[in-house]
């Protein structure tokens, strides 16, 4: 009986694996756009570590790896996916949706999740030609690491997906989705630890961050793959994602069952 | 592009024109306030998180290549307000996309209103408020906190680099965004691609590859916007001259994104009827 219930998500997946390849000169530019953010970041922390042997516990080598984990991550779920989701409700064509026998959350949870096989193979390759250009990257090393690591990125992907869902169902209420967009972009970019690792943080905005989501996104898959935090601390890490995981979603269905009630359609 | 009529276009005509075109699109913006509020508080957080990054990276370190803290917030800040000028005054250039895929151009080339200027007033992003708001506060609090003797000389110079700064933003946008004419899929991403170029102007250029430096000072001259403009403020050595350059490029750079749409303009096919 599961099975079927399961095809019909895999089928999503693919059409929109198929959608991203139809749309591939926007889909590479966005992905270029974002590479232009990297390019920037990485000169800033060269300059910044001339002369610095290490820096809250970062070498440079560790924060050129932090950098690009960092960039593996956001590229994962981008501007690209997210959008798919907040259009559907602007334009309302959520109401399509809605006639079908299908879960809105676990849909769009499956598209999202069939873009970022895309996401993830197009930033592997720009990352591999980032790394060969780049010396001294400090990748883990052994299948323990690498093993949570994986762990750590898919449930990173996973976690993402619960809060972008959260602030895309936002847009039932509001006009547009610009405004919920960015704002959700600066509080994840800063809390999450990808403008900067958390432990660069003074002791209270730590603290501060440590409690909320967002560091699953990136500290979490970071300091796993850099070899930061290591065994049942690496595991701990990986439950907090997972409890949140699980709350958000939890979130995400009450707040969709709250959200139907808002739509307005004009016409049909 | 139809000229059929002759209509004297003064600099007062062209002003009230943009001044009725503007508040047309603001009444329209009042009906959605959430989204006003939204998008306002959005674009602060935006720049606070920003500073907030400055502010850790330089709570460990004294300066980036002799630029403290003070300085490289002011080229952040100069970036966010250039991005705000454009989005609150001239957001339309955004709004060429759609302008062209879905033939809304037609209705703006038969009428006797420049065209550039109905382009400009194709819609208002309140998030460049948000964007002027806090980033001219970081401007205000970074002067304060840098040594500059203000002078009739220094005044002038900061009005010109200024208004040469957000022109350059603007021509910027719209060259950018005349790639609607070339690219027509539905998710454009390369004027965002150009903007994001200004990244590489939030912080002294010295710290990119020769090429780069030379690419957003001429090609894309994110430079003028805050670099040069920082440089010359600060009397940055060997650069504080460079800032006299300013209104040159500024020039240069408007001509150059009027070549582009009219080039793109004879690539446009109308929507028909």
């Amino acid at each position: 009986m599961i099975a079927p219930a399961f095809k019909k998500y895999v089928s999503l997946a693919r059409c929109s694996m198929q959608n991203t390849l139809a749309y591939r000169l926007s889909f590479i530019l966005n992905f270029l756009a974002s590479f232009i953010g990297l390019i920037a970041m990485y000169s800033l922390w060269q300059a910044i570590y001339t002369g610095q042997v290490q820096l809250s516990g970062f070498t440079w080598s560790q924060m050129q790896a932090y950098l690009l984990v960092t960039f593996f991550v956001n590229s994962m779920l981008s501007y690209y996916s997210e959008s798919s989701i907040t259009s559907k409700i602007i334009d309302g064509s959520v109401m399509m949706d809605l006639l079908r026998p299908i879960q809105f959350q676990k849909a769009r949870l499956a598209e999202t999740l069939g873009s970022c096989v895309l996401e993830g193979l197009l930033s592997c390759i720009l990352i591999g030609l980032a790394a060969i250009f780049t010396f001294g990257i400090s990748l883990p090393h052994d299948a323990g690491t690498i093993l949570l690591f994986a762990l750590s990125i898919v449930s990173s992907i996973l976690l993402k997906f619960s809060i972008v869902y959260l602030s895309a169902l936002l847009c039932f209420w509001t006009t547009s989705s610009f405004g919920i967009y960015w704002a959700r972009t600066s509080i994840t970019n800063l809390l999450s630890g990808a403008l900067v690792p958390l432990a660069f943080f003074p002791g209270w905005l730590q603290s501060v961050a440590m409690v909320l989501p967002f560091q699953g996104i990136v500290n979490t898959p970071v300091t796993i793959g850099l070899g930061m935090t290591e065994g049942t601390d690496a595991l701990q890490l990986i439950a907090i994602q997972w409890v949140w995981i699980v709350l958000l979603w939890l979130l995400g269905k009450w707040m969709w069952s709250r959200a139907v009630r808002q739509i307005t359609i004009h016409g049909g | 592009m139809g000229t059929k009529m002759k209509v004297k276009n003064s600099p007062r005509r062209i002003l009230y024109l943009y001044w009725r075109l503007y508040s047309q699109q603001l009444k329209a913006m009042m009906e959605y306030s959430a989204d006003f509020y939204i998008t306002i508080g959005a674009a602060a957080m935006t720049q606070i998180t920003g500073f907030l990054f400055l502010w850790v990276v330089f709570s460990r370190i004294p300066d980036i290549q002799g630029w403290g803290l003070w300085e490289v917030a002011f080229m952040y800040a100069a970036i966010y307000v250039s991005e705000g000028v454009g989005s609150l005054f001239f957001e339309g250039t955004w709004r060429m996309l759609r302008l062209v895929n879905m033939g809304e151009l037609d209705r703006y080339l038969v009428r006797p209103v420049p065209l550039v200027l109905q382009i400009f007033c194709t819609g208002i992003g309140m998030n460049g408020l948000g964007n002027i708001l806090i980033g001219g506060s970081i401007i205000v609090i970074s002067l304060s906190h840098i040594d500059i003797t203000w002078n009739l000389q220094t005044v002038v110079m900061a009005i010109l680099l200024f208004v040469s700064a957000m022109t350059i933003r603007v021509a910027i946008n719209l060259a950018a965004n005349c790639s609607a004419f070339w690219i027509r899929s539905g998710g454009n991403a390369f004027p965002i691609m150009i903007h994001n170029l200004g990244e590489f102007a939030k912080y002294p250029i010295t710290i990119f590859s020769q090429g780069l430096q030379l690419f957003i000072s001429i090609v894309v001259p994110f430079a003028f916007v805050s670099f040069f403009p920082a440089a010359a403020m600060f009397g940055k050595e060997p650069w504080s001259y460079w800032g006299w350059f300013s209104p040159l490029v500024a020039i240069y750079f408007v001509l150059l994104a009027l070549l582009i749409l009219r080039i793109g303009l004879r690539r446009y096919e109308s929507a028909g009827n």
